[in-house]
């Protein structure tokens, strides 16, 4: 089955981004007509399949047709495809093409992506904190004892869980913060989280117990730039080692989410911290925002 | 029955579809990637004839895609361009080559 799924996730990935590619040179060479014929389009009837599908640009709000005469066009194609390679090709042009630490710049313009296309406002330094890195490869990590007894088979709370999750096991011994908790606030916080170097982060020398602090669950935004799935996380333990060429660690559910695996096929994802001072975002998945797509 | 695009009659495309169909895909993920495919061809095949269109013979084009006017694009395309035909299934076959080695490497994946 897993293979499977790999196979599904590998065409639509190198195709969407192939999309994404087509899309930008359309309109990189025909962009003076194709412009015309949008603002052409606001005002007659023109609702074809086939003009439907030239009219959205990576980067910039999505044509919209009359609804009534996209309605019975727009089910035929895929939409949420479309948002998606708007992401992808955007980070596209930002991401290095080896998996290396970004440039101020270059962190300053993938936080702009972030806000644009998911509504929020994510940050490689906040409040002058920063770790090691902000864009690396993820490997797999275990789920965590949430209290002292916490056993595999009391983990879930519910059976759908259990039969996703139960396969990655547990660690034996309680992540860098200590136990989780029991409430639903820890429940979430030990699902969606990651392990981070923040060992190698700057300043950790001589101001450990202070930073120790500030990355004590700290919320984050991590994205698989090449897929353009993104979830809301928190720090929840620290690692891994630097020996084993990963850069930070992410709970089963992370990776199941963001299709990421460890070993030879392991990826890179972008982990920003998210600025959201009154904790109103919500940890896991992260749609794209429609309003700003 | 009308066809779908314009040049829907000397593209196909089912060699993609039967490629897709023996591999154990959901539904779901089946449509996801022939809606892919739809779409880079579709883009693929308007990049190439715009090509070969000038300024104002694009605009008279689009209209007509927009408007379903398949006689009315193949008109204007047989006026203002050479072999266009060929060039559209040459530009498709192309592409179809490619998606079919993705399929292959694909089908390589663990």
């Amino acid at each position: 089955m897993g293979s499977q799924r790999a196979q599904y996730t590998h065409l639509r990935d190198r195709w969407t981004q192939q999309h994404a590619t087509l899309h930008g040179r359309l309109w990189e060479k025909h962009k003076e007509a194709l412009e015309w014929m949008q603002k052409k389009s606001q005002h007659a009837a023109v609702g074809s399949l086939g003009a439907f599908m030239l009219f959205a640009m990576p980067g910039k709000q999505e044509f919209t047709m009359p609804k009534m005469l996209t309605a019975n066009v727009s089910a035929d194609i895929g939409k949420d495809i479309d948002k998606k390679a708007f992401v992808i090709s955007d980070l596209s042009k930002i991401v290095p093409e080896t998996v290396e630490p970004l440039s101020d710049s270059e962190e300053k313009q993938i936080a702009n992506v972030f806000a644009r296309y998911y509504g929020v406002n994510a940050t490689a330094e906040l409040e002058g904190k920063r770790l090691n890195r902000s864009y690396g490869y993820i490997g797999a990590e275990q789920h965590l004892k949430r209290f002292e007894g916490d056993t595999m088979e009391g983990h879930f709370d519910n059976p759908d869980d259990a039969t996703k999750y139960y396969s990655s096991g547990m660690a034996p011994g309680r992540g860098a913060w200590g136990y989780f908790g029991t409430d639903e606030q820890a429940i979430q916080r030990e699902k969606y989280y990651i392990a981070v170097q923040s060992f190698l982060s700057p300043g950790w020398q001589g101001n450990s117990k202070e930073l120790y602090g500030f990355f004590k669950y700290r919320k984050m935004l991590v994205v698989n730039p090449q897929n353009g799935k993104a979830m809301v996380v928190v720090i929840g333990d620290a690692g891994p080692a630097a020996w084993t060429g990963k850069h930070l660690g992410g709970s089963p559910e992370v990776m199941k989410y963001l299709e990421r695996v460890d070993g030879r096929q392991k990826g890179p994802v972008l982990y920003f911290f998210l600025d959201d001072p009154d904790d109103k975002i919500p940890l896991g998945p992260l749609p794209l925002a429609d309003a700003n797509v | 029955m009308k066809k779908k695009h314009f040049y829907s009659h000397i593209v196909e495309t089912s060699s993609i579809s039967l490629s897709l169909g023996d591999m154990d895909l959901l539904q779901q993920e089946r449509k996801d990637l022939l809606t892919l495919v739809e779409i880079n061809m579709h883009k693929t095949i308007m990049d190439l004839v715009l090509s070969h269109l000038s300024a104002e013979d694009k605009k008279a084009f689009l209209l007509h895609v927009a408007n379903d006017h398949h006689e009315r694009i193949w008109n204007l395309l047989k006026e203002k361009t050479e072999n266009i035909e060929e060039k559209i299934q040459k530009a498709a076959n192309d592409l179809q080559k490619n998606l079919h080695k993705d399929i292959a490497d694909a089908k390589k994946k663990q």
